[in-house]
């Protein structure tokens, strides 16, 4: 099955792709952007018997957002840590 | 489940993610980002880029431009100024705005008036901009920092105009980009074999290795190539414009990666749910 998803680029597709993948009920996952002047980008998955693509996708979108999460809260405890250069007015170099 | 960059069901650190960061300051950050797969780091660099959103003068109506410069010339410059846009969530887009041209809730006005009446040269800079809205100034570094030159008065040249200054993303045009640039690496001393040049004759001498090697064991020479090796440590540092922090930029751009992925998923379930009123069903 063939999702088409539009204002979407490789920002987006890429990360998609390798989520979906990671799951073993998934046989197929690939994403191309047809045209590169149009907003539009497919994202081609195919799964075996025992789940459905739609669900796969899903659960692939729900494993990114989780894994985004997870880095939005390592990064705002690294900054709270402060345990790093810091230098408030310090305009390179 | 198992976030890292590892394959579904492999033994290793399942810790997820971690970032750890070298170095902050006014305009820079550089952090390592760890445990994940390059697709992930790949967004998070190109979402800093361009999709971020800022503010940036988007219209300008000049009045009076008797300068050395064209009307169009000058706009472009005034697009390129960075203003400062610590509160650009308070903005709303102005396509997402009710009103019907622009107003308070998704632009910015500033106004620019300058008259060059002495024998001297007069320069106008971005300081010369005044913004009806004390939140969203153009950006000034230091006390030291003289402002952005637009253009050089001579006597007798006058420039008056208003600027309107909106929301938007890098992807639209490059003047709403928060970074100058973002630098991003991996595997400095190339052991993945991802870089390679037809000319090279001896990689080794012909390349210098990059600081971030410092970070990481040199190999061997002699071991042998591991093909099933994938990236796993990306050495990122981001440069901004000024218009934002550069902590804000890594988080903004992850909100805004999040933000996207939600309104796909929410897509996804009204699709299907519209699919099933209609009983017929897919064929898949």
């Amino acid at each position: 099955m063939t999702f088409s998803l539009k204002d979407e680029d490789h920002t987006l597709g890429n990360a998609l792709r390798y989520m979906i993948m990671k799951n073993p009920e998934v046989d197929y996952c690939g994403y191309s952007i047809p045209h590169p002047s149009e907003a539009k980008m497919n994202i081609r998955v195919q799964t075996t018997d025992r789940t459905s693509a739609i669900e796969v996708m899903d659960k692939g979108l729900q494993d990114l957002i989780d894994l985004c999460t997870v880095v939005v809260d390592a990064f705002k405890a690294e900054v709270s840590n402060g345990d790093f250069e810091y230098d408030e007015d310090a305009v390179w170099p | 489940m198992d976030l890292s960059g590892a394959p579904y069901g492999s033994l290793g650190t399942l810790s997820g993610p971690s970032i750890t960061i070298q170095e902050l300051k006014k305009d820079r950050i550089s952090f390592i980002l760890t445990e994940t797969d390059l697709s992930v780091a790949n967004s998070l660099r190109r979402v800093m880029i361009a999709e971020v959103p800022t503010i940036a003068i988007d219209m300008v109506e000049i009045e009076t431009n008797t300068t050395v410069l064209a009307d169009e010339f000058i706009a472009h410059r005034l697009g390129m100024i960075p203003i400062d846009s610590t509160d650009v969530e308070r903005i709303k887009y102005t396509r997402d705005c009710t009103c019907s041209q622009y107003c308070s809730e998704c632009s910015v006005e500033l106004t620019l008036h300058v008259k060059c009446t002495e024998d001297r040269t007069k320069i106008v800079t971005s300081k010369d901009l005044v913004s009806n809205n004390p939140q969203f100034q153009p950006v000034v570094e230091d006390k030291n920092d003289q402002g952005i030159l637009i253009v050089k008065l001579r006597k007798g040249h006058e420039l008056k105009l208003k600027c309107i200054a909106k929301k938007g993303v890098a992807k639209e045009h490059a003047k709403w980009s928060p970074v100058s640039g973002v630098a991003f690496e991996y595997d400095p001393y190339n052991k993945l074999r991802h870089t390679h040049y037809w000319i090279e004759e001896d990689a080794g001498k012909e390349w210098p290795v990059s600081g971030n090697a410092k970070l990481e064991a040199e190999p061997n020479p002699d071991a042998p190539f591991d093909y099933n090796a994938k990236p796993d440590r990306f050495y990122i540092e981001t440069e901004t414009v000024g218009s934002l922090k550069p902590e804000d930029v890594v988080s903004m751009g992850m909100k805004t990666l999040l933000d996207k992925l939600g309104y796909v998923q929410m897509q996804l379930k009204e699709e299907l749910a519209s699919h099933q009123q209609d009983q017929t069903g897919w064929s898949y």
